[in-house]
């Protein structure tokens, strides 16, 4: 049933060391996210257990509302469990302070959020830059760097124009820029290709698969099956519960 | 210390990105730091100059001249009281004994000879002109110690020409412009009421204070000849020049004599005043201290009102950018960052509208400085601009706080 399909997953990719265990970039044990609506409780997640290793490439897949966007978020630390453990590298996030949250999310996470999340009133290039900024990185460097980024996802000539003025596909670039621009060890994309064209979504799949290849960690939440069928192991969620984890590479 | 200013930079050109693109919500907002600014350069500029003037002229007078007169001297509001109005005057004999002092060098008579409200007026022509609106007093030879006039041309009268009233006269500035414009008046004649004077000597014009009375409007006969051409003059002022470093003991001197020889009795108030040019200085000080207590009071009051403003909009922009500041949080910025660049944003609103009081009020004074004494003093400038930034910092630390404190998830959720 669904609680073997829970344990195989997990027990079945940590082969069964305690160390591997303890190494886990992400471990999650017992995680719930419940919100409290009027008198109701609302379960987001509902005990999931689950880790991934360093250099993974895991596909989160599961139907509207069953919790994969708030799974994403507690995983890039930008939301907080209502119960349950989360560590990071070994590291339980419930207890860092705000100072070292906020450098996780900095330079350990890129995030591709499903709604792009760019600064409407700032220019590509500026969005780019944000998180370089905040990592204190002088402007120059700054400069020269985001501009590769941004030629790197073929947006070089759009460095000057606000998201109100590019598509949907090139504003979904510009965010994935901006989540690769401090090379972040866990690339964490919430519907990635939702707002793009079968051939630039082919495009993103395969620089995933290039920053796989050159060792990140790759989690990508998506109902598109071409999309799931890249990873290397594929979770589904379903009522805010793990329904399977399997490993199809 | 490099990373830290790069950062502030970095904040700064934010701040003006936000703000250029709020360009009306940014004025209104700056509207009541812009108009406190002006306030505090204006009046101070006001102060100043009014200050400087004040100093200028008293100053003229001597640091070492004591002034006696019957009436209370000094800046005043009111009108002298029919008491002071009926004291005995000081007199010629006064003045003499003054002289006397071991710590007065020496003490000089004004006699006032000039028309009085009514009676008979001192008529005075030359050259074909004529009038009656000329300052005349009646002096010593010793006036030249007391240093209070300087003669630009010719000489002061000797004790002969004082001993033998003789009619010799020395005039202000004014009057030699009224009588002789383009030439010089020294050995030209001129006649009051009559009589023929003798021109000898031309005064340097005297600092002028605006709506004060022209001081350079003056003749000065021998004291003699003065109560000849009004013989009825009881009007004396005198003023005594003090020994080197020695103004308080000679003042202490001058007012024992006078109480002995106006027999003022003993515990009884003096019926006379005395001043020195510190004392009327420091009048005046009092008098802008609380002027300027008061500018102080009225554009902290200004400052206030448009750091409330601040506060609200800056509470309001919060509120407005709950989603960015989710983003930014999302990408890694800490708490501090966004307070930081909260802070930097008020105070770099509020440091403009600094900048643009500034600017407009020193405009405002360079135009007031035509018509009026006045300049901008060194302290006003920065003091506006740093209040400004301060406001705005001050006021900007809540919303900035707010601010920093959001959520990150629930900011990004934020419709
Ligand atoms: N802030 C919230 N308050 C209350 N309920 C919430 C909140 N956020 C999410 N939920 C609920 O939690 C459930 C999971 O939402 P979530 O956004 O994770 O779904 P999802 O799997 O990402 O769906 P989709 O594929 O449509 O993006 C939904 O039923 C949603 O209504
Ligand atoms: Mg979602």
């Amino acid at each position: 049933m669904e609680n073997s399909n829970t344990e195989d997953g997990p027990n079945a990719s940590s082969a069964g060391t305690a160390m591997a265990k303890e190494e886990s970039l992400i471990l999650m044990k017992n995680i719930w996210k419940t919100y409290q609506m009027g008198v109701e409780e609302l379960h987001a997640l509902r005990d999931v257990s689950f880790q991934v290793e360093k250099g993974d490439y895991l596909a989160i897949i599961g139907p509207s509302g069953s919790g994969k966007s708030t799974l994403m978020n507690l995983i890039g630390c930008l939301d907080s469990p209502s119960k349950g453990t989360y560590l990071i590298n070994g590291h339980l996030v419930s207890e860092m302070t705000d100072d070292e949250l906020a450098r996780i999310r900095n330079k350990e996470i890129g995030f591709v959020f499903q709604t792009f999340n760019l600064l409407a009133r700032a220019t590509a290039l500026h969005n780019v830059e944000l998180p370089l900024i905040y990592a204190g990185v002088r402007a120059s460097e700054r400069h020269d760097r985001a501009t590769a980024a941004l030629e790197s996802v073929e947006l070089g000539d759009r460095t000057l124009h606000r998201p109100n003025e590019l598509s949907g596909g090139q504003r979904q670039r510009v965010a994935i820029a901006r989540a690769l621009i401090n090379n972040p060890s866990i690339l964490l994309a919430d519907e990635p290709t939702g707002a793009l064209d079968s051939k630039t979504s082919v495009e993103i799949m395969a620089l995933f698969e290039k920053l796989h290849a050159a060792g990140n960690t790759i989690i990508v939440v998506t109902h598109e099956h071409e999309v799931a069928e890249r990873a290397h192991r594929v979770i589904t969620i379903r009522d805010g519960q793990i329904e399977k984890d399997e490993r199809i590479k | 210390m490099r990373l830290v200013t790069s950062r502030f930079l970095e904040n700064l050109k934010m701040a003006f990105d936000t703000l250029r693109g709020n360009k009306l919500r940014a004025f209104l907002t700056i509207i009541g730091v812009v108009v406190g600014v002006i306030t505090v350069m204006l009046i101070s500029s006001i102060i100043s100059g009014i200050q400087l003037a004040v100093e200028d002229q008293i100053k003229s007078f001597g640091t070492r001249s004591i002034f006696v007169y019957k009436m209370d001297i000094g800046i005043r509001f009111d009108r002298p009281s029919r008491e002071e109005r009926m004291r005995p005057d000081l007199t010629l004999e006064d003045a003499l004994a003054l002289r006397e002092l071991s710590e007065v060098e020496t003490a000089v008579p004004f006699l006032n000879a000039s028309s009085g409200w009514w009676g008979n007026a001192t008529i005075i022509s030359a050259n074909g002109k004529q009038t009656s609106n000329i300052n005349l007093t009646g002096t010593l030879p010793e006036i030249s110690v007391a240093g209070t006039e300087v003669v630009l041309e010719g000489r002061w009268f000797t004790q002969a020409e004082v001993d033998f009233k003789k009619d010799v006269c020395l005039i202000g500035e004014t009057v030699k412009e009224t009588f002789y414009p383009n030439e010089s008046a020294v050995g030209k004649t001129l006649e009051i009421n009559g009589r023929e004077f003798r021109i000898i000597g031309h005064l340097e014009k005297k600092a002028q204070l605006l709506g004060d009375q022209d001081e350079s409007n003056t003749i000065y006969v021998p004291f003699g000849s003065a109560l000849r051409i009004k013989p009825n003059a009881d009007d004396v002022f005198i003023m005594a020049v003090a020994n080197e470093g020695r103004i308080a003991q000679a003042q202490d001197q001058i007012e024992d004599l006078l109480r002995t020889r106006r027999k003022v009795a003993f515990g009884r108030p003096n019926n006379f005043s005395t001043a020195t040019a510190d004392s009327i200085i420091d009048q005046f000080n009092s008098i802008t201290a609380g002027v300027a207590i008061a500018m102080v009071v009225i554009s902290s009051i200004g400052l206030l009102i448009g750091g409330i403003g601040v506060m609200n909009i800056m509470l309001v922009s919060v509120t407005e950018r709950t989603r960015e500041i989710g983003i930014r949080k999302a990408i890694g910025a800490k708490q501090s960052d966004i307070l930081i660049q909260f802070l930097i944003e008020a105070g770099t609103l509020t440091g403009f509208g600094g900048l643009i009081g500034l600017a407009i009020g020193w405009g405002l004074s360079l135009i007031i400085a035509l018509f009026f004494p006045s300049y901008v003093p060194y302290w006003a400038p920065p003091l506006g601009f740093f209040a400004s930034v301060g406001i705005g910092i001050v006021f900007g630390l809540f919303p900035a706080w707010k601010a920093a404190r959001l959520d990150p998830i629930e900011s990004l959720r934020y419709e």
